[in-house]
């Protein structure tokens, strides 16, 4: 019952006037920065912790916990509108969210992404109330080789996202994972592919390269046959009809449970728990084939998920002082210049601070949920300027925001090349979405599989002989040798 | 010949005058200051720290900017390639900026020289780190493990070539005990491992495991510094188990590219030394579990050139391997 | 279509190709494992296997199952498309001399324009609004650095 009385002083705490007035203020400044292709959560909660530095503790961090979750949602409603992601979480809401978009359906999608979001948050702070501390432990087993493996069963989902051939899938996965070689070998720090253009030691740059395939590219393939009339969104239209409603439920239900525990483990990265959830969906669906033409659950699902992850992912950096992600990596270094240490300690020293953090999560949550709905029309209404100034005006943020990364007009080079790039796939009907996954997921596999074998010493085995990523190899096998014996299955009972 | 002379002399007073007049009105627009890391990191929590005090002092506002990428390499080029006019400063780490320039591998293309230390804000000494139900209890304990069964303790380095490696490789040396190392490109991960039991011990600086030594997750059995250090006044130094010339630490400061003038190198000095020594500045950095230690201009050359010939050790011995 | 995705097989050959023989430039192997060149060198051999068998795949199907439609657009669409690609490079190539306002606005101005727009005081009015307005807000509020161009705008 001490949780109990914590959870009201944390109330209490939360709802002071000027802490209500820092969420509000966090999470309309967050939407507003992940409303900006490009300028992705982290960097827009770096650039305004200076504003923070003038008010007591509480208030910077409920602030700045604001922005990270606004960010989150702010990335959805470009992600809809217009196929630009605003960051890693918002690339698999693309794809179905944008379909809707063009139907005239931006309403119901960005309204199941406010409403999945709020419940998928909101279960994440609770559980975080909860069970923070012993769940945190032991998502410290996952060491390097179980993220290999975890990565690896990431990758083999890619056989869900196929679309029209398996094989085209199969070589933009490819594609993807030969990107990101480009740079800084991730172990021996060595350039690869790098010709001696200094700023390719760091890579290609996940945001320009995923700016301009699914941006730009969207953008010039709607060149060729530009929407002459306006799509009009009417108010009724807004809100999900009641059969959407029906089939988001199981999606929001499956995207909280995979988001959260996703969430616990540090270092996974927010794409990882959008993607599994769709992709799950999409197994557990009776129209699968349906998925990527503009079904509400491949909206619901990922965006549940990525708002239940980024509160899960609150539990490592609250209970442990970890952070799971560069964007908590900020807040827990916002923590720190205001005075304060996350982890335990700051729980036994600090009450007021974690419970009132908690609660404010909560009350974000709400607030989010307040802000967006009746915005969902204005925004809607957007789509509806002409495309000669919509798509320049599109244009000039998906610039802004690379060149924002590093200060570096090469950044936008490749975002146009990579338009390029995805213009040609869109028109051959390849899917783009298995090379954003490879070239987010193939470093960080490299990476640690190489950490793995120092660890070993140089045995392989070791991915096998620890329990855990034996399991997740033995999952990803069965991912992709499925659809090969169901093919097979279907061809000998056609006989 | 008296002519001559005369006309030499008028144009260096005249130029003379014109660059402490250019000085005197320096800074006129805001200043960029580079960190070569991703935000959140310690340098990035140091560097906005004193840019926000700095700015209030010189006048302009300095905005800090993240160049992160190939362990600071990339900040790096970029700073050495900028225009010596003041206004563009950085970040450096020592020893990682020299291990850069000297590894052979990292194919940089700028040089030590390239760029000029102004001031330095803190030096971060490198620790033995090990969970606290760990059964090495002193330095000695682990040190007969590690002879007892050399290479197959797992022992986690925080960077490449950098000063944990560094660190380690001395006592290696020193104490003629191999373990096996595991890199991590930063802390977190670093950390998270250890906790995790990935690794049996780690070899990190201060500012990476204060927050987790304070919550009595971590234990540390030795630190790489002359004297003991502040934060952790029972933590014996390397030199009081027998290792005193087992030395390392990651020195954070700030720099210029090569060329900037002289009276604007002293304000950029005056500036950043009265914003260091504020009660604000070294409170805060203390709280994020940084050592203050602030070496202006000269000194901090000095000691640029002096861990230069540490590292070119170094380097050579593992890349001769 | 089916010609375009034989050459999209084809030029996935050639890239993979071309990765394999650059591969052979780094370490295969290392002091503990797999060195830099051991991911590139199989993930070439695989991308060059699986780019060649859709190739085949491709060639020798019966049914035409690529999607309808040519790859390459009709007359108009090829001329919009090419527009906005001149004003992606042009911007990117004056962006630092010109600095961000001077770009933008020439791009947020002209871009329009050439797609059909024929209001041009509005027009301007947009991309001064999008151009400085945009800066303004990102530059001096939120100090987020961006280029000023050689007339100091």
């Amino acid at each position: 019952m001490e949780a109990f009385q914590y959870w009201l002083q944390g109330f209490s705490v939360a709802t002071l006037p000027a802490n209500l007035m820092f969420a509000f203020i966090g999470c309309v400044l967050g939407t507003l920065i992940g409303v900006l292709p490009g300028l992705g959560p982290a960097a827009g909660t770096a650039i305004l912790i200076p504003i923070t530095f003038n008010l007591d503790p509480i208030g910077a961090i409920i602030m700045l916990s604001a922005i990270y979750y606004g960010a989150m949602y702010g990335g959805t409603i470009t992600s809809v509108l217009v196929n630009v992601p605003g960051e890693a979480a918002s690339v698999i809401t693309c794809l179905d969210g944008f379909q809707m978009a063009k139907q005239g359906r931006a309403g119901p999608a960005l309204g199941i992404a406010a409403i999945g979001s709020f419940i998928g948050g909101t279960f994440a702070t609770f559980a975080l109330m909860v069970v923070s501390l012993p769940l945190a432990t032991f998502a410290l087993r996952f060491g390097p080789p179980e993220v290999f493996a975890l990565l690896v069963v990431g990758l083999s989902l890619v056989t869900g996202l196929s679309g029209r051939s398996l094989l085209a899938a199969l070589i933009m996965t490819f594609f993807g994972i030969m990107l990101a070689m480009i740079g800084m070998d991730p172990v021996r720090g060595a350039p690869r592919f790098t010709f001696g253009i200094a700023p390719l030691y760091d890579g290609v740059g996940f945001v320009p390269v995923v700016m301009g395939l699914f941006g730009v590219g969207e953008i010039l393939v709607s060149m060729e046959k530009p929407v002459l009339e306006i799509i009009k969104t009417k108010l009724t239209d807004l809100l999900p009809n009641r059969k959407e409603w029906k089939v988001s439920t199981g999606a929001i239900g499956r995207g909280t449970i995979i988001g959260f525990f996703l969430g616990l483990i540090p270092g996974i990265g927010a794409i990882i728990p959008t993607f599994v959830a769709y992709v799950v969906e999409k197994k557990v669906s009776k129209h699968p084939e349906k998925f990527g033409t503009g079904v509400i659950e491949g909206v619901a699902s990922p965006e549940t998920a990525n708002n239940s992850y980024a509160n899960g992912a609150m539990i490592p950096l609250l209970t442990l002082g970890i952070p799971g992600s560069p964007t908590l990596a900020v807040i827990m270094g916002a923590f720190i210049i205001h005075g304060l240490t996350p982890g335990p300690f700051l729980f036994k020293e600090r009450p007021d601070v974690v419970w009132g953090l908690i609660a404010s999560l909560y009350l974000g949550n709400i607030m989010l949920l307040i802000l967006n709905l009746p915005l969902v029309g204005f925004w809607a209404k957007l789509l509806e300027i002409r495309y000669q100034y919509l798509y320049p005006g599109i244009l000039l943020f998906c610039i802004l925001g690379a060149y924002s990364l590093n200060q570096s007009v090469f950044d936008v080079g490749v975002m146009v090349a990579f338009g390029v790039l995805g213009y040609i796939f869109r028109k051959l009907d390849w899917p783009l979405a298995p090379t954003i996954l490879a070239l987010i997921l193939g470093p960080m596999m490299e990476r640690a599989l190489r950490t793995s074998l120092e660890i070993s010493g140089g045995d392989m085995s070791i991915l096998i002989t620890r329990p855990i990523s034996a399991i997740l190899l033995i999952v990803a096998a069965i991912v992709l040798i499925s659809p090969a014996v169901r093919g097979v299955a279907k061809r000998a009972g056609k006989d | 010949m008296k002519r001559k002379f005369f006309f030499g002399l008028a144009v260096v007073s005249m130029a003379a005058l014109v660059v402490s007049a250019y000085a005197a009105d320096y800074p006129t627009k805001p200043i960029t200051l580079m960190i070569p890391y991703a935000a959140g990191g310690s340098t990035d929590v140091g560097g906005r720290i004193v840019a926000a005090i700095a700015e209030k002092m010189i006048g302009q506002p300095i905005v800090v900017v993240n160049k992160a990428g190939a362990g600071g390499q990339i900040g790096w080029t970029e700073l050495a390639r900028q225009k010596p006019d003041g206004y563009y400063i950085g970040y450096i780490n020592l020893p990682h900026i020299l291990t850069t320039v000297l590894d052979p591998e990292r194919k940089a293309i700028f040089k030590a020289e390239d760029i000029v230390p102004i001031i330095s804000q803190a030096l971060d000494p490198t620790t033995v780190s090990v969970r606290p139900d760990s059964p090495w209890k002193t330095l000695k304990d682990l040190i007969d493990d590690a002879k007892k069964k050399p290479g197959q303790i797992p022992a986690g380095i925080v960077g490449y070539l950098q000063d944990d490696e560094i660190g380690y490789l001395q006592l290696a040396e020193a104490a003629g005990a191999e373990m096996r190392k595991v890199y991590f490109d930063s802390a977190a991960p670093a950390i998270t491992a250890l906790l995790g039991g990935h690794v049996e011990v780690l070899f990190c600086t201060v500012g990476d495991n204060y927050t987790q030594w304070k919550a009595g997750r971590i234990r540390m059995l030795t630190i790489m510094d002359k004297e003991r250090a502040k934060f952790y006044p029972d933590l014996p130094t390397t030199a009081e188990v027998g290792y005193p010339t087992v030395l390392s630490a990651s020195t954070r400061g700030i720099a210029a590219p090569k060329g900037v003038p002289e009276p604007i190198m002293k304000k950029l000095q005056e500036v950043f030394k009265k914003a260091m020594m504020t009660k604000d500045h070294v409170e805060k950095l203390e709280a994020a579990g940084q050592p203050v230690k602030i070496l202006v201009g000269e000194d901090f050359v000095k000691y640029y050139w002096e861990s230069y010939k540490v590292a070119k050790k170094w380097v050579e011995y593992v890349r001769g391997k | 279509m089916k010609r375009a995705w034989q050459i999209t097989c084809l030029a996935f050959v050639a890239l993979a190709v071309f990765t394999l023989v650059l591969s052979f430039e780094y370490p295969y192997m290392d002091r503990l494992g797999p060195g830099p060149g051991f991911f590139p060198f199989w993930l070439s051999l695989i991308t060059g296997a699986l780019s060649l068998a859709l190739f085949f795949h491709t060639t020798l199907a019966k049914r035409v199952g690529y999607g309808s439609g040519t790859l390459l657009p009709d007359r108009l669409g090829a001329l919009r498309i090419m527009i906005i690609l001149v004003g992606l490079v042009g911007g990117l190539v004056i962006f630092e001399t010109l600095g961000f306002r001077i770009t933008l606005l020439l791009f947020l101005f002209f871009l329009p324009l050439a797609l059909g727009v024929r209001n041009w005081w509005l027009t301007l009015i947009i991309a001064t609004a999008g151009s400085f307005g945009v800066f303004h807000v990102f530059y001096y509020w939120l100090k987020l650095p961006l280029p000023i161009g050689v007339f100091g705008i």
